[in-house]
């Protein structure tokens, strides 16, 4: 009688086999097996086998359900027909879509992408922190919501695995789809030395990245090593300082972005940084990285130093991956190798552009060519004449609000460099070569003169 | 590591390759064929099965009898071509010879020529564990250590082609007294009396792989049937070349079906032609498919991210065309294919097995979804 008011009172619970996912619910019991509705679990005998696939009780587990899974809005099984196919929803991705809807309305278009594909300004990371930015904020429009403007079918955490140029297939993780033109537009990857694992170091090369990052340094001021001292590594350490945190920078050379600027220059880099707080320390290769037990990390280099920080940031440059590339024999030497013209890649049908491509032999991670490269390709991929991509180096600009830096012009590593002008404010210098001015280099800013025109780097 | 233990074995076992294509493809268009249907429904060919392997279908992977993957494919492609549930037992047999060869425990490799050859059977009870492994599901069997070795408990489902005499690889976690799990160990279990094993519920077809569940109650299991302790390093090094074989059940399954669709041709092709799928279109990707798998056949103990990313590639698409070839062939027989005894209707559930056998179309895309995914701090 008192057993009968207990189990009245507490709720039925369920209980699922772990074998075969049948599920035994208590309120129902299992008749056809002698479990008349009621039976609580614990009462069921030790020999009871599972009706589906014969395990015993002990077999089962307290069943807890799950959340549902977030859905993606591609169908389970994509409907084999054609149309245009493009990998990656990044700013490139998303600049070829637009540029075919500028023309074309009609033709299916299919972007499959890795993450959300929410359309945000990448450069704009570098500079996000100390704007107080958060990942929600710096999103211009939701992957979705661009999706249903712009009439295209969103494959979205869903990546590409492998490529079948003869039979115009690309293989992903959500199945095999046919396309009669692709655009790979996937970016390029962080490459990340032996010596930094990947478990214990941020890289900021995307929005659900930087958000991860965001979040913690919001806490409160925190120390933060960057590792890798070139364009991207330079602005996250001013940004990282500007919001308040004590910043590190690492570097192999003595002096940062010391690739890309004469040593005047890179000076005043460092000096600036310094006055912002900034530690450089330059001319020091990392050895290893260990977790602390309290989340802290700790940074050897190479020559004995050892610098404790909460996070570490690895700002050590970027790699096309080849899987896509290598899986359709497609030519690959930095990037994927594409006609300069046209962009199109070295199997029929298939055309990159943004950061995964190399041109001539070289990447062009910059932002500003990608809307023309993004208008050849829509205009080849609809089957319109274009007049051919012209391919230039922009100019390269450091976002700085304390020392903007801007290099125009192809300098070469050997090249000589000469003041042309110089006060306490401003560095102008020019690279000459063969007797003419090949690069022109402005470090900080001059009265009267505005020379930030161009596009920034990605 | 993979030739350390070869130096035991002569090359007198080493199969010539070309007899042992045409003895393989005697047997697969002969007896096999004709008992396809009876296998499908309950029949559990060991005798086939013992012809096979004295024609040396089992042993071609073996490092002891030379290392070669593409042969071992081969057979299984041929095999599975007349009867999946058969590709399906070669499978077994395959891997648990690399089980017993790449343990590198001397009481197990001293059985791999009788495994090899045919003249014994044994399975591979590693679905579990695989998804296990995988987080995709808990570990079903719990190992407590005892003096020599260890105590296992719990039960194992669905483990095909074992029986009275045969053996079959299983793993089980290793709980301390606290309850904790420490590591995994695997390990070979011989049905030589000990555990009486239960009766599946049937399945939709397939019948004859003699699929039963194992329960085993303070199983002992000594030095001698271990396969690997700890297991996770051993699972690591034979998860690519387990998952490789599997792609000769797959070719295998649409190599047969484009041989039905052809069969009809004649009589059928004026009005076949109006389907999608056509034997050309399905001959195309499939040999799309084994050109990428020949590639993958020399290395299959790479390692490497890349490496394994290919073969899962490759045993997803598998898996992905043997369901539309199965499905287009029984479309161009129509109902001559869906007689009873017919292979088109049979080929459909045995595509349906291959998309379904662990590792499933779903779990491949899951674990390449996860290969996929840089990491990052937590």
């Amino acid at each position: 009688m008192s057993a009968t008011m207990e189990s009245a009172v507490e709720p039925w619970r369920q209980y699922i086999c772990r074998v075969c996912g049948l599920i035994y619910d208590e309120e129902l019991g299992d008749p056809d097996s002698g479990l008349a509705p009621g039976t609580r679990f614990e009462d069921i005998p030790d020999d009871w086998e599972c009706p589906l696939c014969g395990v015993t009780k002990a077999d089962f587990d307290p069943y807890v359900k799950r959340a549902a899974a977030q859905a993606s809005s591609a169908p389970a099984n994509p409907p084999r027909g054609v149309g245009i196919v493009v990998v990656g929803a990044g700013l490139a991705g998303w600049a070829v879509v637009e540029a075919i809807r500028a023309a074309d309305a009609g033709t299916p278009i299919t972007m499959v992408c890795g993450g959300k594909a929410d359309l945000y300004n990448k450069p704009e990371l570098s500079l996000a922190l100390s704007r107080g930015l958060t990942a929600s904020s710096l999103v211009r429009e939701s992957g979705a919501a661009a999706a249903r403007r712009l009439g295209v079918r969103l494959c979205e955490d869903t990546f590409a695995i492998g490529l079948a140029p003869a039979l115009r297939q690309l293989r992903t993780t959500r199945g095999a789809l046919l396309y009669t033109h692709l655009v790979l537009a996937q970016g390029a990857r962080p490459a990340l030395p032996a010596e930094l694992p990947s478990a214990l170091c941020w890289r900021i090369n995307d929005l659900a990245t930087w958000g991860s990052l965001q979040e913690r340094l919001a806490q409160r001021p925190q120390r933060v090593a960057i590792v890798g001292a070139g364009m991207i590594g330079c602005e996250l350490a001013e940004d990282f300082a500007r919001a308040g945190h004590r910043v590190t920078l690492f570097d192999r050379q003595t002096l940062p972005l010391s690739g890309l600027l004469p040593e005047p220059a890179a000076k005043r880099l460092k000096q600036s940084h310094a006055k912002l707080g900034v530690d450089y320390l330059g001319g020091v290769e990392i050895a290893r990285v260990e977790a602390l037990g309290d989340g802290a990390k700790l940074l050897e280099t190479r020559c004995g130093r050892s610098v404790t920080v909460d996070h570490i940031v690895a700002a050590t440059g970027l790699a096309t991956d080849h899987r896509l590339a290598r899986s359709g024999a497609l030519a690959f030497d930095c990037g994927i190798k594409v006609d300069p013209l046209t962009l199109a890649a070295s199997a029929p049908g298939v055309y990159a552009l943004g950061d995964c491509v190399s041109i001539e032999g070289a990447t062009c991670r910059f932002v500003e060519p990608i809307a023309r490269q993004a208008d050849a390709v829509a205009h080849h991929v609809t089957g319109r004449w274009h007049e051919g991509y012209r391919h230039s180096r922009p100019a390269v600009r450091l976002k700085s609000k304390i020392l903007p830096i801007e290099l125009s012009g192809a300098p070469c590593a050997d090249g000589e460099w000469r003041i042309i002008r110089e006060d306490d404010s401003f560095l102008h210098m020019e690279q000459w070569r063969d007797g003419t001015a090949a690069a022109s280099l402005r470090v900080g800013t001059a009265k009267a003169a505005s020379f930030f025109k161009h596009g920034a780097h990605a | 590591m993979n030739s350390a233990h070869a130096t035991n074995f002569s090359t007198e076992f080493w199969p010539d390759p070309a007899a042992m294509r045409a003895e393989v493809s005697h047997i697969a268009r002969g007896v096999l064929a004709g008992a396809a249907p009876q296998i499908d429904e309950g029949r559990y060919p060991l005798d086939i099965m013992g012809s096979l392997g004295a024609a040396g279908a089992f042993s071609p992977h073996l490092d002891a009898f030379g290392a070669r993957f593409d042969l071992a494919l081969e057979a299984m492609h041929e095999v599975s071509r007349s009867c999946g549930a058969t590709g399906f037992l070669t499978w077994c047999q395959d891997v648990c010879g690399l089980y017993l060869e790449q343990s590198g425990n001397p009481a197990l490799t001293a059985r791999l020529v009788d495994h090899a050859m045919g003249r014994r059977f044994g399975g591979t009870g590693l679905s579990n564990p695989v998804k296990a492994l995988a987080g995709i599901e808990p570990m079903l069997l719990r190992a407590r250590k005892v003096k020599g070795g260890y105590l296992v408990n719990g039960s194992l489902p669905w483990v095909s082609h074992i029986g009275a005499g045969q053996y079959c690889g299983a793993m089980a976690a290793v709980e301390g007294d606290d309850g904790k799990r420490s590591h995994e160990i695997m390990f070979l279990i011989d049905f030589d009396g000990c555990i009486e094993l239960k009766p599946c519920p049937e399945f939709s077809g397939m019948e004859g792989t003699s699929t039963w569940r194992i329960p085993l109650s303070d199983y002992f299991v000594g030095e001698d049937a271990m396969i690997a302790d700890p297991a996770r390093p051993f699972i690591a090094r034979i998860r690519a070349p387990f998952i490789l074989l599997q792609v000769g059940m797959a070719t295998g399954v649409i190599a047969g079906a484009i041989d039905s669709m052809r069969d009809v041709e004649p009589a059928l092709g004026h009005v076949n032609c109006f389907l999608q799928d056509r034997p050309d279109e399905i001959q195309a990707e499939l040999d799309e498919l084994t050109g990428r798998v020949a590639k993958l056949v020399a290395a299959p103990y790479d390692g490497g991210k890349d490496y394994l990313m290919d073969v899962i590639d490759a045993r997803a698409q598998g898996g992905e065309l043997a369901l539309r070839a199965a499905q287009s062939a029984m479309l161009h027989q129509g109902a001559r294919g869906y007689l009873r005894s017919a292979a088109p209707q049979r080929r459909m559930r045995e595509a349906q097995f291959i998309a379904i056998v662990t590792p499933a179309i779903k779990h491949l895309r899951f674990e390449l979804d996860r290969l996929m995914r840089e990491e990052t701090p937590q």
